[in-house]
């Protein structure tokens, strides 16, 4: 049987790729994700701050074109044949507050893929990247660890 | 120490506060919006964005201890797929407080059905 974790793919272990977004943050961004969230947080809805996953959550540093399904932030884009793609979850950390005047950089790193099974038998290929965002300064906001999965059909 | 319990953050998700948290993020995947796209993967109604849950997690931290609560990690799995219309309750449970730090385990729920949505999910805050 053909493994999920190709040689290929193996091989893009370690890919690393940087966004920075065109422009500040801006109040606009912040208060909309407030809104959009129902956060009641007055510096949040008023901009002056970001909540502290709004970095985390927004495509908007990343600039690219939207593909296929609509989507139009970072992506690695792995070719697992007969799989269906499911998210798995993620683990933040925040380093201090974010502000409306912050140009983000997204440095996402490709950081390990392993092929497991489920319970139920199926193969499934875990994908672990990683997100450092930080501003124009180079301090470090918050970093993020992803899990993707890609299941066997 | 006794494990504390604090009052669930409860949302009901409805298609609007879907279209606006897609604008807000800058996505604008079909999986959240396009009948036609989810008929065709076997789904009868938008499915919500995972991500939010974070930052519905993170507003239920700030109601639980105080605007003035740096929270500092937050890490959260997903486990079932949530629906437009759907109502969602955080819940979250002390399991210790260290050097002015609390950890805090953390689960979503579908209040209808009471399938988990997100779990296992934890986070640590620090106190003022």
């Amino acid at each position: 049987m053909t493994k999920l974790l190709t040689p290929e793919l193996a091989a893009r272990i370690g890919e690393q790729v940087s966004y920075t977004a065109p422009e500040p943050l801006g109040r606009a961004s912040i208060r909309y994700f407030a809104l959009a969230t129902g956060d009641p947080e007055p510096a949040h809805r008023t901009g002056e701050v970001a909540p502290p996953t709004l970095i985390c959550e927004t495509n908007q540093y990343a600039g690219v074109p939207r593909d296929d399904d609509g989507y139009a932030g970072h992506g690695w884009h792995l070719d697992v044949p007969g799989t269906r793609l499911v998210r798995g979850g993620n683990s933040y950390e925040f380093h201090g507050p974010v502000g409306p005047d912050d140009i983000v950089t997204a440095t996402w790193r490709l950081a390990d893929m392993v092929e497991r099974v489920t319970g139920d038998g199926k193969r499934m290929l875990v994908v672990t990247s990683t997100a450092t965002y930080t501003k124009q300064t180079g301090r470090v906001l918050a970093t993020n660890e992803e899990t993707l999965i890609y299941v066997e059909r | 120490m006794s494990s504390v319990e604090y009052p669930p953050l409860e949302r009901t998700i409805d298609l609007p506060d879907m279209i606006a948290y897609a604008g807000a993020t800058w996505d604008w995947h079909r999986l959240h919006y396009d009948q036609a796209y989810l008929a065709a993967r076997g789904l009868d109604r938008p499915v919500v964005d995972g991500q939010v849950f974070g930052a519905y997690l993170a507003i239920a931290l700030r109601g639980w201890f105080g605007p003035h609560a740096e929270i500092t990690k937050l890490s959260f799995r997903f486990k079932s797929l949530v629906f437009a219309g759907e109502t969602i309750r955080c819940h979250g449970t002390l399991r210790e407080v260290a050097d002015r730090h609390a950890v805090v385990d953390l689960r979503v729920e579908v209040a209808d059905d009471g399938r988990r949505a997100v779990a296992p999910a934890e986070a640590t805050v620090r106190l003022p």
